[in-house]
């Protein structure tokens, strides 16, 4: 077997295609699980009664199942439960009807809440407790010296680990295809049956996703030396 | 989705997923393993700046923390008996657990180099020159003196690998490995209760994963026995 060279560029340009949707499907749950996360770790951090226990278990099982587990579960789980409440409301709504890549993204946000509530709680804590108070005795409410204070100072020291998500949740959109999306693994696997010529395919979708994540990580130095410019000076 | 919820298939179907756990862990184990070797290899010429090895060492690592591990893993399993027909040997039969083992033991190798640099380059410099003041070899500056630090700092993120690696196991189904997640997909053809599969999968998953944080966090402890107890870092 001879590596089939000018196949792979015929197999890139049909797999870039898929770009797009790939990059909805990392940045969108990344989005909403921002705010998941951000929630989660406020009910973390200031121990929300009853809430508290429900938000430890979500990131906890979250955290400690695969990705693929939690498409499959909200795929096949998700419909079931729309198929009760409509048959005993007697909707005429079809669940079948609903495309599969919702099913992708809702699983997908909640996986990306689960791994950015860590991130920001960590984020926060690396604020010193001194800076809340400072925020306090100067007489800003509790909604002002986190907006003010903490969360720009812990968002900063979050960046590293928010590139490392975001270039995780890029390689984990490639699971998607097992449900299939054609995004880029999803294109390949498509291009590469078409000519039996696997290798050559994955060859092309593997030099995307390289090519990808270097932008990602290109974006975020640029963001993080923005970001950074007014802590000059120092050790940082 | 076919037939309706039955819970009670859950429980049923744990012993039989739980019969195909030793491949996953077998997968595991063996990828740990041969990625640590492979971690402590490639993590030498970007410790000790070689020229050449260090720019290839950075693009295998670049590459594997660029590439989903599901790409990876079709790359080898396509790749490696390409490559390998191209000096007389054939491997299109060998079992695809060996490619499994192959993709995983180098993806974790890229990782660990990373983790290993890091964690000797945390220890300052001072540390050696004051070990080589009062005489000691290489060796024994690199055993008494920066291994017991580094690891300190390596093992957290060590752990990390170790889990997110048992979690990528349940990808090896994409190419036909019998490990739990096969075991899940024939089941599911059987019997089409895909919903009661896959929680079943979830909860073994999950308790794996409970067991290993539990025995990684006694493990750091003791890793950490001669910190302060405010000094901990991360």
């Amino acid at each position: 077997m001879v590596i089939d060279f000018p196949f792979i560029w015929v197999a890139f340009k049909e797999i870039a295609k898929a770009i797009p949707l790939t990059l909805m499907l990392a940045i969108v749950p990344i989005v909403f699980g921002f705010f998941i996360g951000l929630a989660v770790a406020l009910i973390r951090e200031y121990k929300v009664k009853g809430l508290y226990s429900v938000a430890n278990g979500y990131v906890s099982f979250f955290r400690g199942t695969p990705a693929i587990m939690h498409i499959m579960l909200i795929y096949y789980g998700v419909p079931l439960v729309l198929d009760g409440i409509v048959n005993s409301l007697n909707l005429s709504f079809q669940t079948n009807s609903i495309p599969i890549v919702l099913y992708v993204l809702l699983a997908l946000s909640l996986t990306a809440g689960a791994y950015l509530s860590e991130i920001i709680r960590s984020g926060i804590s690396s604020v010193a407790k001194g800076q809340m108070e400072a925020a306090y005795s100067i007489g800003m409410n509790t909604f002002q010296a986190m907006g003010r204070i903490l969360f720009p100072q812990a968002l900063v020291k979050s960046i590293p680990n928010f590139t490392n998500i975001s270039i995780g949740f890029l390689h984990l959109t490639s699971i998607a295809f097992l449900v299939s999306q054609k995004e880029l693994t999803g294109t390949a696997n498509i291009v590469a049956s078409s000519k039996l010529k696997f290798l050559e395919a994955f060859i092309a979708a593997g030099l995307i996703y390289w090519g990808l994540s270097i932008i990602f990580e290109g974006i975020s130095y640029v963001i993080e030396r923005k970001a950074k410019q007014y802590s000059k000076g120092g050790v940082a | 989705m076919g037939k309706v919820f039955d819970p009670s298939l859950i429980i049923e179907f744990i012993p039989t997923l739980l019969k195909y756990l030793g491949v996953t862990i077998e997968i595991l184990v063996a990828s740990i393993l041969f990625g640590t070797i492979i971690g402590i290899v490639a993590a030498i010429p970007r410790l000790f700046h070689i020229p050449v090895l260090k720019q290839l060492v950075t693009l295998y690592i670049s590459f594997i923390r660029g590439t989903p591990i599901i790409i990876q893993l079709f790359l080898v399993y396509y790749g490696l008996p390409a490559a390998l027909t191209l000096i007389n040997i054939d491997i299109s039969r060998m079992d695809a657990l060996f490619f499994v083992i192959i993709t995983y033991s180098l993806s974790n190798g890229a990782i660990f180099a990373e983790i290993f640099r890091g964690a000797i380059t945390s220890v300052e410099f001072g540390q050696t020159e004051a070990a080589y003041t009062i005489g000691m070899t290489p060796y024994q500056n690199f055993t008494r003196i920066i291994f017991p630090q580094a690891i300190r700092v390596a093992f957290p993120n060590i752990a990390n690998t170790v889990i997110g690696s048992l979690k990528d196991t349940s990808l090896a189904f994409t190419i036909g490995i019998m490990d739990m997640m096969g075991r899940g997909e024939t089941l599911i053809s059987a019997t089409a209760h895909a919903l009661e599969v896959y929680i079943a999968l979830s909860i073994i998953y999950y308790i794996i994963v409970l067991i290993l944080e539990k025995g990684f966090k006694v493990f750091e402890k003791y890793t950490n026995r001669y910190q302060g107890t405010d000094a901990s870092v991360a």
